[in-house]
């Protein structure tokens, strides 16, 4: 991976969800670190962990039931995690911004798309100005009409006083990209932000982040279960499966030669109207499904449903690691290409 | 003359009306399905192809009549379906099964999956004891699941088994036409493969005909023998899946062809750079969020549409055939 | 670790499985079911519990069985029930224990036969009852026998009083060794009419709470199913229903019919369906819109089955929490009728009825008499409340996980 100035590093995390079927090991020992600039891809099925991270370097993590157990989190220097709760505050919303997967319920819908975005930007500007607080105020409400205009909603004066429910969910997504990018953050972590959306919208969605991220110059934790998305808009990828990250390469690297084998799995799924012959009419598969813990599979914990592993011991018994194949390429397989 | 199509639908309309006011008086129709018109023969499927409140799944549940249909015909197997009296469409609803999007909706989570399989069985072929048991056992063997499965109630199972299981309801009573409306949207993509595997090998082994409703152009060309792209109620471009793809017409099809991120660049994409979305005041094909309630003059994409004139807002293009591409048919001005 | 044990036995967790999980959690739940169920068994064994005739007495050399030659026929009645309801839970319970052999057969009872299992039992135990039923009232005192030495030896009851027995001599008297709570004003042992009232107060509960459960649930099903026009016209009538004032029709109804326990209940459940047809209604409307219930209806299954089978399941919860509020607001609202008078007529014993007694008696002011009946009433309310309590927290969390 290229080696610029690091935003974000993860070292390390593990979390966990105390429920009372046992414990759910969400995230375990996951590292990687997101450069300046750049667009880091989370990509992953349902259930393996991705959107716990998320939450983790927010610290959104629900209490008591879930739990930060392990690692840390450097984010400008700082340890996220050994940080008060009032530090953290100025950091969420301010440094570092998320937005969610479905529009519609992350959105109050009591209160106007305009008051909303205005609240954003008045809760963190508030230490940095001293103006008298209903200018602070007319002035927040003219800065969120510029930022729907911004995020390219036409007629945002006007939309500016609508209600979350009048909004397609397009525009509602938007919406939260405004109150997320109102502060310049460095750094925005966008969970799922297309899968609830139509694909055209979706591509529009995808197209405003790429822009805003060449004005702001931000760094983008993109965290998606669609690998075409990954492979048009990261810079850099890292698949997760079953809570662990499997393999973490540059973009072009990873989708050029796959190492592991789910990776690979993966891309084969996917219908590709140009490799095979449409009329053959069969896809390929993974066979078997993404293990549910507790408890996972001994050893590699993809090894079932992998065409080596099922049949090597080494696999069946012993945990691989994430080491690093070549420079700036990490696989945890041991079959990979060393 | 026996007619070679299994399942014709001409011109079905389904109007919801909007009330408003005090006294709730029908102000205006969100028409949901604008005349659609399409046919399937035995054996084939038909995609229909669409993004989400384009009215694809209303058309759906007006063929069976889940949903009253305002107006038009739909013939199945020589029976006019929207006027058939009680009996009849009994009778019919043995032969059109449903295959439902939400998993986790589509499963009632109080009986177990012998219940859920079982009872249609039980009503309409009188099964009972252990000859329903080992039919039901039959059915979880064909989609893929073991008969030890029988007593577990939904929550127990993952997404995927889940659809399976909606599946195995859609086969029981040996229905010759199955609609599956988005069957794999809520599935991870490992698993999407398999069911869609699934859905042909038993379209193979049981001779069914489908009627595959999605919002993914990637899935419907592996899938469709011929498929149909929908807008906003109309449809606007159908064609044999393999001309449809090599060659899309109308601009509508284009966007959305465009709009399918790809992992590699041939997958897809051809050179329609021309074919980005205006952005309007109408975001979206939602037709819940038509602002008004008068019938628009003209062609629905209009207001998005890179190509428009002016005769598109005048009056809505039909669908005809391009003379030199047989069975590929347009809705545009353009052509 | 019960998740794999089940993975093991490949049943899965029913609804009502789940529910009794996250139910018997908290020990103040367990606790109020345990009352609630020692309340059943007094009731239903009340005449065992607290009689003046002994189980057996021996008279000359004879052995006589003069408790169960007396037993009444709603004596019989109630064991009969009993009996019934335990034998269906017993047989669901081995349904679901034998439900798939291993060569794949169903191994269930089904619902018709454990009905008729049911039945057959309740018939049979009836059949007897016209055998056993004594022809005339046998008003020997058999305490007397004893004492005087004609009978030797006899068993008694725990609570060796009639609820009818007089007895003159022993009037008003505190709690003591003879009486453990004391005698009212004609000389009957309070603690037997404390059992034998606990009968009363339990029937009216669910008798009421019965008729309002059948009546709003059916009610509430096709409102909420039809909705539209039916619906329009349907929730009027039901407010106007609601609209009606319980206590003073039951008052009126005293005045037209005969004073009588199925009357009360029969009244409080027809004017108390309303809050369960608006639950229903609601849930079915929410309902209506589900994959699964437009599956059904798509698969050509008969109305019935849609309305009872599929949606009626999913509904239920809160017409079980409203049930027990009803059962508690039910046993005092006739606490409170037959205080003032116009619930069951004496000689039947009923805890308001005592409560009133205690309270009128002229002269000193005889503790007892209100205490103890009060104190049956306030436990028993506060139970089933608890019970509604415990039954609403179980069942709303639980609900999401399992669907």
């Amino acid at each position: 991976m290229n080696r610029d100035e690091i935003l974000l590093s993860v070292q390390d995390l593990s979390a966990s969800f105390f429920t009372e079927d046992g414990v759910i090991r969400a995230v375990q020992n996951v590292s990687f670190s997101v450069s300046k600039g750049r667009t880091f891809a989370l990509v992953g099925e349902s259930g393996c962990g991705k959107s716990t991270i998320a939450l983790s370097i927010l610290r959104l993590v629900q209490q008591p039931q879930g739990k930060i157990v392990s690692g840390e989190i450097v984010f400008e220097g700082q340890n996220l995690l050994r940080l008060r709760e009032k530090q953290m505050r100025q950091i969420r919303g301010n440094k570092i911004a998320m937005i969610f997967a479905e529009p519609m319920t992350s959105l109050n819908p009591v209160y106007t798309v305009g008051d909303q975005i205005a609240e954003a930007i008045k809760i963190h500007q508030k230490k940095n100005t001293n103006q008298a607080s209903r200018k602070a105020g007319a002035q927040a409400w003219e800065d969120a009409v510029e930022l729907l205009r911004t995020v390219g909603i036409a007629n945002p004066e006007q939309r500016a006083h609508e209600y979350p429910h009048q909004l397609s969910g397009g525009m509602q997504q938007r919406v939260m990209i405004a109150m997320a990018i109102s502060c310049e953050p460095k750094l925005l972590i966008a969970d799922e932000p297309t899968t609830a959306l139509d694909v055209t919208t979706g591509a529009a969605i995808l197209d405003l982040l790429d822009e805003l991220q060449k004005q702001n110059g931000m760094s983008i934790l993109l965290i998606t279960h669609d690998l075409a998305v990954v492979a048009e808009r990261a810079d850099d990828v890292a698949v997760m499966y079953a809570s662990q990250i499997v393999e973490m390469a540059d973009s072009q690297q990873l989708f050029a030669a796959p190492f592991h084998p789910y990776t690979r799995g993966l891309l084969r799924c996917l219908p590709r109207s140009s490799i095979s012959n449409p009329r053959s009419r069969r896809l390929q598969t993974i066979p078997g499904a993404v293990p549910q813990p507790p408890p996972f599979p001994s050893g590699c914990k993809f090894h079932p449903r992998c065409r080596i592993g099922c049949n090597d011991n080494r696999c069946q018994t012993v945990e691989p690691e994430l080491r690093q194949v070549q420079p700036g390429r990490y696989v945890a397989c041991w079959h990979a290409p060393a | 003359m026996r007619n070679e199509y299994l399942l014709q639908v001409d011109n079905l309309k389904t109007y919801f009306p909007i009330k408003k006011g005090l006294l709730r008086r029908t102000a205006g129709f969100v028409r949901a399905v604008d005349g659609i018109s399409f046919a399937i023969r035995a054996g084939q499927t038909l995609g229909l192809v669409g993004e989400s409140g384009c009215g694809k799944t209303t058309v759906a549940r007006s063929i069976i009549r889940l949903v009253p249909a305002t107006a038009g015909r739909v013939i199945f197997d020589q029976t006019d379906v929207l006027s058939a009296d009680r009996a009849k469409l009994r009778q019919l609803r043995k032969q059109i099964s449903l295959i439902f999007q939400d998993i986790s909706g589509s499963l009632n989570p109080r009986m177990t999956v012998s219940s859920i399989i079982g009872e249609p069985l039980k009503v309409h072929k009188g099964m009972t004891g252990r000859q329903l048991n080992e039919r039901v056992a039959t059915l979880l063997c064909e989609v893929g699941l073991t008969p030890d499965h029988i007593n577990r109630y939904p929550h127990q199972f993952s997404g995927g088994q889940r659809q399976r299981i909606g599946i195995a309801r859609a086969l029981a009573l040996q229905p010759k036409l199955v609609i599956a409306d988005e069957p794999t949207s809520a599935v991870d993509v490992s698993i999407q493969s398999q069911i869609l595997n699934l859905l042909k090998d038993l379209q193979e082994k049981f001779a069914l005909t489908y009627l595959f409703i999605t919002h993914d152009l990637a899935v419907v060309e592996f899938f469709a023998d011929y498929v149909a792209v929908m807008y906003m109620g109309r449809i606007v471009e159908q064609g044999p899946a393999a001309e449809l793809y090599r060659n899309p017409l109308h601009p509508y099809t284009r966007t959305l062809l465009s709009a399918i991120p790809q992992v590699y660049i041939d997958d897809f994409r051809l050179t329609i750079d021309d074919c980005k979305p205006v952005l309007s005041e109408v975001e979206g094909s939602k037709i819940e969020n038509q602002k008004s309630e008068i019938k628009p003059a003209g062609c629905t994409f209009g207001p998005r549409c890179p190509w428009r004139q002016n005769n598109c807002f005048k009056q809505m293009p039909q669908l005809q055939q391009i003379c030199n591409h047989k069975g590929h048919f347009v809705a545009c001005w353009k052509y | 670790m019960r998740k794999q044990a089940e993975e093991k036995t490949n049943w899965g967790a029913s609804y009502g499985e789940l529910i009794w999980r996250q139910f018997s959690k908290s020990w103040l739940n367990i606790g109020c079911l345990i009352f609630v169920v020692f309340l059943f068994l007094v009731a239903i064994f009340a005449p065992f519990l607290a009689n003046d005739k002994p189980f057996v007495i021996r008279i000359e050399g004879k052995l006589y069985f003069p408790l169960f030659k007396n037993l009444q026929p709603v004596d019989y009645g109630i064991l009969l029930a009993a009996i019934g309801g335990l034998s269906q839970l017993l047989l669901i319970r081995n349904e679901r224990r034998n439900r798939l052999t291993k060569d794949g057969s169903v191994n269930g009872y089904g619902c018709a036969t454990r009905l008729g299992i049911s039945c057959a039992i309740i018939f049979a135990g009836t059949a007897l009852v016209f055998v056993l039923i004594p022809r005339r009232l046998d008003a020997t005192d058999y305490k007397i026998m004893v004492a005087s030495g004609k009978a030797t030896t006899a068993i008694f009851a725990p609570v060796p009083y009639g609820k009818t027995r007089t007895n003159l001599v022993a009037r008003q008297q505190p709690p003591s060794g003879q009486h453990w709570l004391g005698t009212d004003d004609v000389g009957c042992d309070v603690l037997c009419r404390l059992i034998h009232g606990s009968r009363v107060s339990l029937s009216v509960g669910f008798v009421a709470v019965g008729i309002s459960s059948i009546i709003g649930i059916v009610i509430g099903a096709i409102l909420g199913y039809f909705g539209g026009k039916v619906d329009f016209i349907g929730m009027r009538v039901v407010e106007a229903v609601m609209a009606i004032p319980v206590f003073f029709l039951i008052i009126t109804a005293v005045a037209f019919f005969p004073r009588s326990l199925l009357n009360m209940a029969i009244i409080i459940g027809i004017t108390s369906w309303t809050g369960n047809a608006r639950f229903i209604r609601a849930e079915f409307l929410k309902l209506r819109r589900q994959d699964f219930v437009q599956a059904a209806v798509s698969l050509g299954l008969p109305l019935r089955s849609i309305l009872f089978r599929h949606m009626l399941p999913n509904a239920i919860a809160p017409v079980l929490v409203n049930a027990t509020f009803g059962i508690s607001g039910a046993i005092f609202i006739e606490a409170a009728l037959s205080f003032l008078g116009f619930g069951v007529a004496p000689p039947t014993p009923s805890w308001g009825q005592m409560l009133s007694l205690g309270v009128s008696t002229t002269g000193r002011f005889l503790w007892w008499l209100t205490l103890f009946p009060g104190l049956a009433i306030f436990l028993t309310v506060l139970a089933y409340n608890l019970l509604g309590d415990g039954l609403r927290d179980a069942l709303d969390p639980r609900l999401s996980k399992a669907i």
